[in-house]
């Protein structure tokens, strides 16, 4: 029934000695809609972070797609590292990224910020790339910036480009990283929007954020974090009513 | 002054307005050539110093603080007498100096193009790695037009400075602008004259660049400058930096 489309295995993330994530295990299915909850610190962003190997994990791997992808630890072994690092592109090129400060491109118009992806990684020609890019921010309700530059975009607009930007490139699944933290508060529903119409058509997502109340309507899974480990996970009814001491806790301070 | 005499004796100089255009003409190439190949060094430098190997990152730094402390005037000297008489490498006199305004300018240029690089946000480079790009890719078109609009203003500067240090290579006896002026002010014993005009030019030079940054600056200003990079950096045209 259900494919396994990305598995997390055993990843634990250090930074000089400070361990930021610790044996996690996670599996997420095709379609699925994971929402990752946890105090600030807590390596939520970490964790997306070491998916994509932005953060490469130190210990443990990324299975996608059936393909297993991990870190080499012989530092003498640099064939093997060159080499490894010479495919993460392919597999960063799969998973959609938005981040909670946007990071659009400020050199670039919209549609060239959508372009690059397109003309760089997946080699398309500049004419099919750019019709792909305006459909892709059409989609997002930015037909009418296509040639503005980031600097005359509102934060809402900024962070509409950078989704473009990644679903252009047609990734298996999409992470979000509090992609809604940095905006005014009047801006937050329309971008929330935007991710529930990629639920709707079934997009894999995994989701950090603190809007509770988005996550328990879109999620299909709720993982709650804590100082590196996950604490607990379950359906939304289950985060709802947990008995974790932490989880409610957080729940009742974020909830009120 | 002698009474019999103007107070500024136009004719001399006018005798000698083709030797003066000559060395002006001298003057200024050596200064473009020297900081075109200024910042090819200073950008392959700072691109070393930005390294993950250790060994590049070490060699950066002393060519760095070798170049940044060593006086122009040394520096000359030394490529164009001390190499023959050390290796016996024989460079003529005015590649010779070009090669002197380049090691020093590029010593300089490589601190301002390292901290133009690490001024563009981490999440640039984040964003553009997220992509699946490459990472000379994400060099080539994210970081480095980020960090190319920052550095035109130091390294304007930069250029202007070696329009200026341009004027030492008289010493090797290459017959730029203020060699010329010397030679020729003590011909007609017109000193005041000839050294003013001289000036002149170098300032005209100055001025002419520093409209061509302004320019450069107004062209890439597209885009505001405070939105790529971190808010925190200030580039400056020498940042000492000896803790890496
Ligand atoms: N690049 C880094 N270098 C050092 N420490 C980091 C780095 N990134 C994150 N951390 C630390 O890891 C911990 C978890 O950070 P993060 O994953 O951003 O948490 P969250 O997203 O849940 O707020 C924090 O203590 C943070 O200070
Ligand atoms: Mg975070």
């Amino acid at each position: 029934m259900s494919e396994t489309l990305l598995k997390i295995n055993n990843v634990t993330k250090v930074f000089g000695t400070h361990v930021v994530l610790k044996d996690i295990d996670l599996d997420i299915v095709k379609g699925e809609v994971v929402c990752i909850i946890g105090p600030s610190g807590s390596g939520k962003s970490t964790l997306l972070r070491c998916i994509n190997f932005i953060a490469p994990p130190d210990q443990g791997e990324i299975i996608f797609e059936g393909k297993t992808w991990k870190r080499f630890h012989s530092r003498f072994n640099i064939f093997a590292n060159r080499k490894y690092e010479g495919e993460l592109p392919r597999l960063r090129s799969e998973i959609g990224m938005v981040f909670q400060h946007f990071n659009v491109f400020p050199h670039m118009t919209a549609v060239e910020n959508v372009m690059l992806g397109l003309t760089k990684v997946r080699k398309e020609g500049r004419a099919k790339a750019r019709e792909i890019a305006e459909q892709s921010l059409i989609q997002v309700g930015l037909g009418d910036k296509l040639n503005q530059y980031p600097e005359k975009l509102s934060g809402g607009q900024k962070q509409r480009v950078a989704i473009a930007r990644a679903l252009a490139l047609n990734p298996k699944v999409m992470l979000f990283d509090e992609v809604t933290s940095s905006l005014d508060p009047e801006l937050v529903s329309g971008i929330l929007d935007e991710i529930r119409r990629l639920a709707k058509d079934g997009m894999t997502m995994v989701i950090v954020t603190h809007e509770m109340n988005f996550a328990f309507q879109v999620a299909n899974r709720i993982v709650f974090m804590d100082e590196g480990r996950i604490v607990t996970m379950g359906t939304p009814d289950e985060i709802r009513n947990t008995t974790d001491p932490r989880a409610r806790a957080f729940l009742s301070s974020i909830l009120g | 002054m002698s009474n019999s005499q103007p107070f500024f004796d136009f004719a001399p100089i006018w005798q000698s307005r083709v030797l003066l255009i000559e060395g002006f003409g001298i003057a200024m190439f050596s200064a473009v050539a020297g900081i075109i190949l200024a910042i090819i060094l200073g950008l392959i430098i700072a691109l070393m110093r930005l390294s993950r190997f250790k060994i590049l990152r070490g060699f950066a730094f002393i060519y760095t603080q070798l170049f940044r402390g060593v006086p122009l005037y040394v520096l000359i000297l030394w490529i164009y007498f001390g190499l023959v008489y050390a290796v016996g490498i024989d460079i003529p006199r005015i590649p010779s100096g070009i090669i002197a305004l380049a090691l020093l300018n590029s010593g300089y240029l490589s601190e301002t193009f390292r901290s133009g690089i690490l001024a563009v946000s981490n999440g640039q480079r984040e964003a553009g790695q997220a992509l699946g790009l490459k990472g000379w890719q994400v060099a080539r078109y994210i970081i480095l037009p980020q960090a190319g609009r920052i550095v035109i203003p130091p390294t304007g500067n930069q250029f202007i400075d070696a329009i200026k240090d341009s004027a030492i290579l008289s010493i090797i006896g290459v017959p730029e602008l203020m060699k010329v002026a010397q030679e020729q002010a003590n011909l007609f014993y017109r000193p005041f004259e000839f050294y003013t005009v001289a000036g002149l030019l170098y300032l005209v030079a100055v001025l002419i660049v520093s409209r061509g940054i302004t320019a450069l600056e107004n062209r890439f200003a597209k885009y505001s400058r405070k939105s790529g990079s971190s808010e925190n950096s200030v580039v400056t045209t020498a940042t000492t930096d000896a803790s890496h």
